[in-house]
Protein backbone atom coordinates (compact mmCIF):
# COMPACT_ATOMS: atom_id res chain seq x y z
CA UNK A 1 0.00 0.00 0.00
CA UNK A 2 1.56 3.26 -1.05
CA UNK A 3 1.08 6.63 0.52
CA UNK A 4 2.58 8.56 -2.39
CA UNK A 5 -0.46 10.37 -3.54
CA UNK A 6 0.89 13.35 -5.46
CA UNK A 7 -0.58 12.39 -8.81
CA UNK A 8 -3.76 11.20 -7.21
CA UNK A 9 -4.19 14.51 -5.35
CA UNK A 10 -3.87 16.40 -8.61
CA UNK A 11 -6.51 14.22 -10.17
CA UNK A 12 -8.75 14.47 -7.20
CA UNK A 13 -8.47 18.22 -6.91
CA UNK A 14 -7.04 18.83 -3.46
CA UNK A 15 -3.94 20.83 -2.65
CA UNK A 16 -1.22 19.15 -0.63
CA UNK A 17 -2.17 21.21 2.42
CA UNK A 18 -5.83 20.35 2.15
CA UNK A 19 -5.00 16.71 1.67
CA UNK A 20 -2.75 16.75 4.71
CA UNK A 21 -5.49 18.39 6.78
CA UNK A 22 -7.86 15.65 5.66
CA UNK A 23 -5.45 12.82 6.44
CA UNK A 24 -4.56 14.22 9.85
CA UNK A 25 -8.20 14.90 10.65
CA UNK A 26 -9.29 11.41 9.67
CA UNK A 27 -6.60 9.82 11.78
CA UNK A 28 -7.66 11.89 14.77
CA UNK A 29 -11.27 10.75 14.62
CA UNK A 30 -12.11 8.75 17.72
CA UNK A 31 -12.48 4.97 17.60
CA UNK A 32 -15.47 3.17 19.06
CA UNK A 33 -15.44 0.05 21.20
CA UNK A 34 -17.99 -2.61 20.33
CA UNK A 35 -20.57 -3.51 22.99
CA UNK A 36 -19.54 -6.35 25.31
CA UNK A 37 -22.27 -8.59 23.97
CA UNK A 38 -20.42 -8.92 20.67
CA UNK A 39 -17.72 -11.17 22.17
CA UNK A 40 -20.37 -13.37 23.78
CA UNK A 41 -22.12 -13.73 20.45
CA UNK A 42 -18.85 -14.62 18.76
CA UNK A 43 -18.08 -17.25 21.40
CA UNK A 44 -21.53 -18.76 21.05
CA UNK A 45 -21.27 -18.99 17.28
CA UNK A 46 -17.72 -20.31 17.46
CA UNK A 47 -18.79 -22.95 19.96
CA UNK A 48 -21.75 -23.94 17.78
CA UNK A 49 -19.46 -24.31 14.77
CA UNK A 50 -16.83 -26.17 16.80
CA UNK A 51 -14.18 -23.53 16.08
CA UNK A 52 -12.88 -23.31 19.62
CA UNK A 53 -11.29 -26.05 21.59
CA UNK A 54 -13.47 -26.65 24.63
CA UNK A 55 -12.01 -25.04 27.74
CA UNK A 56 -10.67 -27.95 29.69
CA UNK A 57 -10.77 -28.07 33.46
CA UNK A 58 -7.51 -26.49 34.45
CA UNK A 59 -4.92 -29.12 35.21
CA UNK A 60 -1.85 -27.28 36.35
CA UNK A 61 0.25 -30.44 36.40
CA UNK A 62 0.15 -30.92 32.62
CA UNK A 63 0.78 -27.25 31.85
CA UNK A 64 3.71 -27.02 34.21
CA UNK A 65 5.02 -30.40 33.17
CA UNK A 66 5.57 -28.81 29.76
CA UNK A 67 7.66 -26.15 31.39
CA UNK A 68 9.63 -28.87 33.17
CA UNK A 69 10.35 -30.49 29.82
CA UNK A 70 11.47 -27.11 28.50
CA UNK A 71 13.81 -26.83 31.46
CA UNK A 72 15.20 -30.28 30.77
CA UNK A 73 15.73 -29.41 27.11
CA UNK A 74 17.56 -26.22 28.00
CA UNK A 75 19.72 -28.09 30.51
CA UNK A 76 20.54 -30.69 27.88
CA UNK A 77 21.32 -28.07 25.25
CA UNK A 78 23.40 -25.77 27.43
CA UNK A 79 24.87 -27.77 30.28
CA UNK A 80 25.87 -30.97 28.47
CA UNK A 81 27.76 -29.38 25.56
CA UNK A 82 29.51 -27.06 27.97
CA UNK A 83 30.55 -29.93 30.19
CA UNK A 84 31.83 -31.80 27.12
CA UNK A 85 33.59 -28.69 25.92
CA UNK A 86 35.33 -28.26 29.28
CA UNK A 87 36.75 -31.75 29.12
CA UNK A 88 38.06 -31.26 25.57
CA UNK A 89 41.84 -30.67 25.33
CA UNK A 90 41.57 -27.23 23.63
CA UNK A 91 39.44 -25.87 26.44
CA UNK A 92 42.41 -26.21 28.76
CA UNK A 93 44.17 -23.47 26.83
CA UNK A 94 41.46 -20.94 27.71
CA UNK A 95 42.32 -18.47 30.43
CA UNK A 96 41.08 -19.65 33.83
CA UNK A 97 38.97 -16.54 34.29
CA UNK A 98 36.70 -17.53 31.32
CA UNK A 99 36.19 -20.99 32.66
CA UNK A 100 35.40 -19.52 36.04
CA UNK A 101 32.82 -17.02 34.74
CA UNK A 102 31.26 -19.78 32.61
CA UNK A 103 30.91 -21.85 35.74
CA UNK A 104 29.24 -18.92 37.49
CA UNK A 105 26.81 -18.50 34.56
CA UNK A 106 25.86 -22.14 34.68
CA UNK A 107 25.27 -22.00 38.38
CA UNK A 108 23.07 -18.91 38.07
CA UNK A 109 21.05 -20.52 35.28
CA UNK A 110 20.68 -23.77 37.15
CA UNK A 111 19.62 -21.88 40.25
CA UNK A 112 16.92 -20.13 38.24
CA UNK A 113 15.71 -23.45 36.84
CA UNK A 114 15.54 -25.00 40.29
CA UNK A 115 13.72 -21.91 41.58
CA UNK A 116 11.28 -22.15 38.68
CA UNK A 117 10.62 -25.84 39.37
CA UNK A 118 10.08 -25.07 43.05
CA UNK A 119 7.51 -22.42 42.15
CA UNK A 120 5.76 -24.87 39.82
CA UNK A 121 5.47 -27.38 42.61
CA UNK A 122 4.21 -24.62 44.97
CA UNK A 123 1.57 -23.82 42.37
CA UNK A 124 0.54 -27.44 42.03
CA UNK A 125 0.15 -27.64 45.80
CA UNK A 126 -2.44 -24.86 45.79
CA UNK A 127 -6.13 -25.82 45.62
CA UNK A 128 -7.96 -25.83 42.27
CA UNK A 129 -9.15 -22.47 41.00
CA UNK A 130 -12.63 -21.56 42.21
CA UNK A 131 -15.44 -21.79 39.66
CA UNK A 132 -16.39 -18.16 40.11
CA UNK A 133 -13.58 -15.75 39.47
CA UNK A 134 -13.28 -12.00 39.45
CA UNK A 135 -12.93 -10.68 35.91
CA UNK A 136 -9.86 -8.62 36.84
CA UNK A 137 -8.19 -11.67 38.41
CA UNK A 138 -8.91 -13.78 35.35
CA UNK A 139 -7.42 -11.11 33.10
CA UNK A 140 -4.27 -10.83 35.23
CA UNK A 141 -3.84 -14.60 35.55
CA UNK A 142 -4.39 -14.98 31.85
CA UNK A 143 -1.83 -12.33 31.02
CA UNK A 144 0.81 -13.85 33.30
CA UNK A 145 0.19 -17.34 31.92
CA UNK A 146 0.38 -16.06 28.37
CA UNK A 147 3.70 -14.41 29.08
CA UNK A 148 5.05 -17.57 30.69
CA UNK A 149 3.81 -19.57 27.71
CA UNK A 150 5.55 -17.14 25.36
CA UNK A 151 8.81 -17.55 27.30
CA UNK A 152 8.49 -21.35 27.25
CA UNK A 153 7.88 -21.18 23.55
CA UNK A 154 11.10 -19.22 23.07
CA UNK A 155 13.08 -21.51 25.37
CA UNK A 156 11.72 -24.67 23.82
CA UNK A 157 12.03 -23.60 20.18
CA UNK A 158 15.09 -25.29 18.70
CA UNK A 159 15.14 -22.72 15.89
CA UNK A 160 15.78 -19.85 18.30
CA UNK A 161 19.50 -19.22 18.85
CA UNK A 162 20.17 -17.67 22.24
CA UNK A 163 23.35 -16.72 24.02
CA UNK A 164 23.71 -18.00 27.60
CA UNK A 165 23.07 -14.44 28.79
CA UNK A 166 19.79 -14.27 26.86
CA UNK A 167 18.77 -17.68 28.18
CA UNK A 168 19.42 -16.46 31.69
CA UNK A 169 17.32 -13.33 31.09
CA UNK A 170 14.44 -15.49 29.89
CA UNK A 171 14.70 -17.79 32.89
CA UNK A 172 14.94 -14.84 35.28
CA UNK A 173 11.77 -13.40 33.75
CA UNK A 174 10.11 -16.80 33.96
CA UNK A 175 10.89 -17.04 37.69
CA UNK A 176 9.58 -13.52 38.24
CA UNK A 177 6.32 -14.30 36.45
CA UNK A 178 5.94 -17.67 38.19
CA UNK A 179 6.41 -15.87 41.48
CA UNK A 180 3.63 -13.41 40.62
CA UNK A 181 1.41 -16.28 39.52
CA UNK A 182 1.93 -18.19 42.75
CA UNK A 183 1.24 -15.10 44.84
CA UNK A 184 -1.91 -14.30 42.92
CA UNK A 185 -3.19 -17.87 43.06
CA UNK A 186 -2.33 -18.02 46.77
CA UNK A 187 -4.31 -14.83 47.43
CA UNK A 188 -7.16 -16.27 45.40
CA UNK A 189 -7.09 -19.49 47.42
CA UNK A 190 -7.09 -17.47 50.64
CA UNK A 191 -10.15 -15.49 49.52
CA UNK A 192 -11.99 -18.68 48.59
CA UNK A 193 -11.19 -20.23 51.95
CA UNK A 194 -12.97 -17.47 53.87
CA UNK B 1 -1.49 3.52 8.29
CA UNK B 2 -4.39 2.85 10.63
CA UNK B 3 -4.46 1.59 14.21
CA UNK B 4 -4.30 -2.01 12.96
CA UNK B 5 -0.61 -1.62 12.26
CA UNK B 6 0.16 -0.48 15.81
CA UNK B 7 -1.08 -3.66 17.45
CA UNK B 8 1.38 -6.47 17.98
CA UNK B 9 0.46 -9.98 18.99
CA UNK B 10 3.00 -12.50 20.21
CA UNK B 11 3.47 -15.28 17.62
CA UNK B 12 2.95 -17.81 20.44
CA UNK B 13 -0.58 -16.46 20.92
CA UNK B 14 -1.27 -16.79 17.20
CA UNK B 15 -0.05 -20.40 17.29
CA UNK B 16 -2.33 -21.14 20.21
CA UNK B 17 -5.23 -19.50 18.40
CA UNK B 18 -4.53 -21.68 15.36
CA UNK B 19 -4.99 -24.69 17.64
CA UNK B 20 -8.41 -23.33 18.63
CA UNK B 21 -7.37 -22.04 22.05
CA UNK B 22 -10.27 -19.87 23.18
CA UNK B 23 -8.15 -17.74 25.48
CA UNK B 24 -5.76 -16.90 22.64
CA UNK B 25 -8.72 -15.93 20.45
CA UNK B 26 -10.04 -13.74 23.23
CA UNK B 27 -6.69 -11.95 23.41
CA UNK B 28 -6.80 -11.36 19.65
CA UNK B 29 -10.38 -10.13 19.93
CA UNK B 30 -9.58 -7.75 22.80
CA UNK B 31 -6.66 -6.35 20.83
CA UNK B 32 -8.44 -5.81 17.51
CA UNK B 33 -12.12 -5.43 18.39
CA UNK B 34 -12.03 -1.62 18.53
CA UNK B 35 -10.31 -0.99 15.17
CA UNK B 36 -12.46 -3.66 13.48
CA UNK B 37 -15.70 -2.30 14.92
CA UNK B 38 -14.71 1.31 14.19
CA UNK B 39 -13.94 0.46 10.59
CA UNK B 40 -17.25 -1.37 10.14
CA UNK B 41 -19.14 1.46 11.82
CA UNK B 42 -17.37 3.99 9.61
CA UNK B 43 -18.39 2.09 6.49
CA UNK B 44 -21.98 1.24 7.42
CA UNK B 45 -22.90 4.01 9.93
CA UNK B 46 -25.32 1.62 11.65
CA UNK B 47 -24.13 0.14 14.99
CA UNK B 48 -26.17 -3.04 14.55
CA UNK B 49 -24.57 -3.68 11.13
CA UNK B 50 -21.13 -2.89 12.55
CA UNK B 51 -21.70 -5.41 15.35
CA UNK B 52 -22.74 -8.11 12.89
CA UNK B 53 -19.73 -7.39 10.69
CA UNK B 54 -17.40 -7.47 13.69
CA UNK B 55 -18.83 -10.85 14.60
CA UNK B 56 -18.42 -12.12 11.03
CA UNK B 57 -14.85 -10.83 10.91
CA UNK B 58 -13.76 -12.61 14.09
CA UNK B 59 -15.54 -15.81 13.14
CA UNK B 60 -13.66 -15.70 9.84
CA UNK B 61 -10.43 -15.16 11.76
CA UNK B 62 -11.16 -18.28 13.82
CA UNK B 63 -11.97 -20.27 10.69
CA UNK B 64 -8.88 -19.29 8.76
CA UNK B 65 -6.14 -18.46 11.25
CA UNK B 66 -4.65 -21.86 10.48
CA UNK B 67 -3.80 -20.51 7.06
CA UNK B 68 -2.14 -17.38 8.46
CA UNK B 69 1.57 -17.83 7.78
CA UNK B 70 2.78 -14.62 9.36
CA UNK B 71 4.20 -13.25 6.11
CA UNK B 72 2.29 -10.02 6.68
CA UNK B 73 1.48 -8.50 10.06
CA UNK B 74 -1.51 -10.03 11.82
CA UNK B 75 -3.11 -6.56 11.91
CA UNK B 76 -2.95 -6.22 8.12
CA UNK B 77 -4.46 -9.67 7.71
CA UNK B 78 -7.31 -8.89 10.12
CA UNK B 79 -7.92 -5.52 8.50
CA UNK B 80 -8.18 -7.21 5.09
CA UNK B 81 -10.85 -9.55 6.44
CA UNK B 82 -12.79 -6.70 8.06
CA UNK B 83 -12.65 -4.55 4.91
CA UNK B 84 -13.74 -7.47 2.76
CA UNK B 85 -16.70 -8.26 5.05
CA UNK B 86 -17.79 -4.62 5.19
CA UNK B 87 -17.55 -4.20 1.42
CA UNK B 88 -19.48 -7.40 0.86
CA UNK B 89 -22.18 -6.00 3.11
CA UNK B 90 -22.29 -2.70 1.20
CA UNK B 91 -22.47 -4.54 -2.10
CA UNK B 92 -25.35 -6.70 -0.95
CA UNK B 93 -27.17 -3.67 0.47
CA UNK B 94 -26.84 -1.96 -2.88
CA UNK B 95 -27.93 -5.01 -4.79
CA UNK B 96 -31.02 -5.41 -2.64
CA UNK B 97 -31.94 -1.80 -3.39
CA UNK B 98 -31.47 -2.43 -7.10
CA UNK B 99 -28.54 -0.01 -7.28
CA UNK B 100 -24.97 -0.51 -8.29
CA UNK B 101 -21.95 0.87 -6.46
CA UNK B 102 -21.58 4.56 -7.12
CA UNK B 103 -25.16 5.40 -7.88
CA UNK B 104 -25.67 6.66 -4.37
CA UNK B 105 -24.45 10.14 -5.31
CA UNK B 106 -27.89 10.59 -6.83
CA UNK B 107 -29.37 10.41 -3.33
CA UNK B 108 -27.26 13.32 -2.08
CA UNK B 109 -28.88 16.71 -2.49
CA UNK B 110 -26.64 19.76 -2.93
CA UNK B 111 -27.75 21.22 0.38
CA UNK B 112 -27.05 18.03 2.28
CA UNK B 113 -23.44 18.78 3.10
CA UNK B 114 -24.18 22.34 4.16
CA UNK B 115 -26.77 21.06 6.56
CA UNK B 116 -23.97 19.16 8.28
CA UNK B 117 -22.19 22.41 9.02
CA UNK B 118 -19.23 21.86 6.74
CA UNK B 119 -18.32 25.50 6.40
CA UNK B 120 -18.85 26.54 10.00
CA UNK B 121 -16.10 25.43 12.42
CA UNK B 122 -13.70 23.94 9.97
CA UNK B 123 -10.98 22.75 12.31
CA UNK B 124 -13.30 20.79 14.50
CA UNK B 125 -12.98 17.01 14.31
CA UNK B 126 -16.71 16.75 14.82
CA UNK B 127 -17.24 18.70 11.62
CA UNK B 128 -15.00 16.39 9.69
CA UNK B 129 -16.88 13.48 11.19
CA UNK B 130 -20.18 15.06 10.17
CA UNK B 131 -18.86 15.92 6.72
CA UNK B 132 -17.70 12.36 6.26
CA UNK B 133 -21.09 11.11 7.38
CA UNK B 134 -22.73 13.30 4.75
CA UNK B 135 -20.90 11.46 1.98
CA UNK B 136 -22.52 8.54 0.21
CA UNK B 137 -21.40 5.19 1.67
CA UNK B 138 -19.19 4.18 -1.23
CA UNK B 139 -17.35 7.51 -1.41
CA UNK B 140 -16.86 7.58 2.34
CA UNK B 141 -15.47 4.06 2.15
CA UNK B 142 -13.10 4.99 -0.66
CA UNK B 143 -11.87 8.04 1.28
CA UNK B 144 -11.30 5.89 4.35
CA UNK B 145 -9.52 3.10 2.49
CA UNK B 146 -7.33 5.56 0.60
CA UNK B 147 -6.49 8.14 3.24
CA UNK B 148 -6.58 6.18 6.48
CA UNK B 149 -5.86 2.57 5.60
CA UNK B 150 -3.41 3.51 2.85
CA UNK B 151 -4.86 1.37 0.06
CA UNK B 152 -4.01 2.37 -3.52
CA UNK B 153 -6.69 2.95 -6.16
CA UNK B 154 -5.68 -0.36 -7.73
CA UNK B 155 -6.28 -2.18 -4.45
CA UNK B 156 -9.55 -0.37 -3.80
CA UNK B 157 -10.74 -1.20 -7.32
CA UNK B 158 -9.93 -4.86 -6.76
CA UNK B 159 -11.67 -4.92 -3.39
CA UNK B 160 -14.77 -3.28 -4.82
CA UNK B 161 -14.78 -5.21 -8.06
CA UNK B 162 -14.60 -1.99 -10.05
CA UNK B 163 -12.01 -0.06 -12.05
CA UNK B 164 -9.32 2.30 -10.82
CA UNK B 165 -11.16 5.16 -12.53
CA UNK B 166 -14.20 4.38 -10.42
CA UNK B 167 -12.12 4.65 -7.25
CA UNK B 168 -10.52 7.90 -8.40
CA UNK B 169 -13.83 9.41 -9.42
CA UNK B 170 -15.43 8.53 -6.08
CA UNK B 171 -12.48 10.08 -4.25
CA UNK B 172 -12.58 13.17 -6.42
CA UNK B 173 -16.28 13.76 -5.78
CA UNK B 174 -15.79 13.23 -2.08
CA UNK B 175 -12.89 15.68 -2.01
CA UNK B 176 -14.99 18.28 -3.81
CA UNK B 177 -17.60 17.91 -1.13
CA UNK B 178 -15.07 18.14 1.70
CA UNK B 179 -12.99 20.89 0.18
CA UNK B 180 -14.62 23.96 1.81
CA UNK B 181 -13.93 22.43 5.20
CA UNK B 182 -10.39 21.42 4.30
CA UNK B 183 -9.46 24.70 2.64
CA UNK B 184 -10.61 26.68 5.66
CA UNK B 185 -8.78 24.35 8.03
CA UNK B 186 -5.60 24.49 5.95
CA UNK B 187 -5.78 28.29 6.00
CA UNK B 188 -6.30 28.36 9.74
CA UNK B 189 -3.37 26.08 10.41
CA UNK B 190 -1.19 28.24 8.23
CA UNK B 191 -0.40 25.51 5.82
CA UNK B 192 -2.00 27.35 2.95
CA UNK B 193 1.29 29.08 2.15
CA UNK B 194 2.91 25.74 1.62
CA UNK B 195 -0.06 24.71 -0.39
CA UNK B 196 0.27 27.70 -2.72
CA UNK B 197 3.89 26.88 -3.27
CA UNK B 198 2.95 23.40 -4.27
CA UNK B 199 0.62 22.16 -6.88
CA UNK B 200 -2.90 23.40 -7.28
CA UNK B 201 -5.30 21.91 -9.75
Amino acid sequence: MSSTATDEDMICGLTAAEHEVLRQGLRRLPETMPPRAVWHRIREQAAAEGLLRPQLVRRPSSWYAGAGIAAAVVLAVIVVPRAMHTSAPESRTEPPITAQSSQVELTALQALMVQSQQLESDLRALPEEPRVLRASTVATLSEIEDRIAAIDYQLGDAGVQMTPEETEIFWRERVRLMNSLVQLRYAQAQRTAF
Amino acid sequence: MSKFADIEIDPAIVKRAARGDSRAHEIIYRSFATPVYSLCLRFTRVPAHAEDLTQETFIEIMRSINGFRGEAALGSWIRRIAVSKALMFLRSAWTSRGQSLGEDWDDVTPGHAASHGISSHPDDALDLDAALESLPDVSRTVVWLHDVEGFTHKEIAKLMGRTESFSKSQLSRAYQRLRPLLAAAAEETGTVGAALRSYRV
